[in-house]
């Protein structure tokens, strides 16, 4: 094991850990409210959006649309998501699914 | 719910492991899937059991292992688990107020267990226990049961990862799945033009800047309008 993976895995532990035991240490009765609260409710679907669109829309550095397995891959897979909400089964279905387009697209 | 309420007395830790089978059932899948990719991306078993056992973070070990497989630096990845997780100050401030007489062993062990599935569970389970020694019990079985099977099913993928070297082009896909899913059921109106503000800074960020800094300057600055434009638009009403 590196130290570079140990000094990962003690910089997520503090990120992580420390979010959540901080207001167990230092919460004296006030909730956090007004635009902090907004802030860090809106995060999650902001980072969502970071980490998805970027990679369906330029899988190799550039804009592709039509001869892109990762982008049908991507839409279909929301829409499945939307009428089946189970992550497991959702999972299984994008992998087959990009695996068949990516075989197709080649 | 009313008849339960009359044997609270016997509400502790087994009551809460009990709780806590909808979540470690629904964690199963999830884990062996991040034990499988993590060993596909290169990290030993050990690697991935050790990132479960600490962080024990569903949506950060996925982006961490990816980021890891494309050589971003640890403060990158520090970084963009503190981006991912910065949520957790939420629920662990909604938590709190059933524990007015915690202790510091009590706070440091409750707070490691405490992830949005922990989160839902405790606040639905925990206002019907009365006495807050019970509570601490309660939340202990609930958090310790998802927790085991978290880190027990990483194992298992990892090992199944690890032993049956598939080459599959699917997996490439799977993480990108998972968010996808993620997205699925976490976009609504309220917060669907923070979505499409994130999305379209991040692409160009993309396009512009090298490395994953563009991560995080989009996120930032799309949460940072969407909340400036949702405090505006809450304003007429809250100065009368």
């Amino acid at each position: 094991m590196s130290s570079q993976f140990l000094e990962t895995i003690l910089l997520m532990t503090l990120a992580t850990y420390g979010a959540r035991v901080l207001p167990f240490l230092l919460f004296k009765g006030n909730n956090v409210q007004g635009f902090v609260r907004d802030f860090i409710e809106l995060v999650p679907i902001a980072l969502l959006a970071a980490l998805v669109i970027p990679e369906l829309v330029t899988p190799q550095g550039s804009i592709v649309i039509i001869h892109n397995p990762y982008l049908w891959a991507g839409v279909l897979t929301f829409i499945f998501a939307r009428y089946v909400p189970n992550l497991f089964l959702g999972i299984i279905f994008g992998m087959i699914l990009f695996w068949g387009l990516n075989r197709l697209m080649l | 719910m009313n008849q339960e309420t009359s044997f609270d007395v016997s509400k502790g830790f087994a009551y809460g492991l009990r709780q806590s089978l909808t979540v470690a059932i629904g964690y199963a899948p999830v884990a062996v899937t991040f034990g499988i990719l993590a060993t596909q991306l290169g990290l030993t078993f050990w690697e991935a059991g050790l990132m479960s056992f600490f962080v024990f973070a569903g949506a950060a070990q996925f982006i961490a292992i990816g980021m890891l497989h494309q050589g971003a630096t640890v403060w990158m990845i520090g970084l963009t688990t503190l981006i991912v997780n910065i949520r957790h100050v939420l629920m662990s401030l909604a938590i709190v107020p059933f524990f007015p007489a915690r202790t510091l062993p009590w706070s440091l062990g409750l707070a490691h267990g405490l992830t949005d599935e922990t989160f839902v569970l405790n606040t639905r389970v925990l206002k019907d226990v009365v006495q807050e020694e019970n509570r601490r019990q309660v939340m202990l079985g609930i958090n310790l049961g998802a927790f085991i099977s978290w880190f027990v099913f990483t194992i298992l993928g990892s090992l199944i990862g690890k032993w049956l070297p598939i080459q599959f082009s699917g997996f490439q896909f799977a993480l990108l799945a998972l968010f996808i899913i993620l997205t699925s059921t976490s976009l609504t109106k309220k917060n669907a033009l923070t979505y499409l503000l994130a999305a379209l800074l991040a692409l160009v960020f993309k396009l512009l800047i090298p490395g994953k800094i563009y991560l995080i300057l989009s996120v930032a600055l799309a949460a940072g309008i969407g909340a400036w434009w949702r405090q505006r638009a809450q304003a007429p009403r809250t100065e009368r």
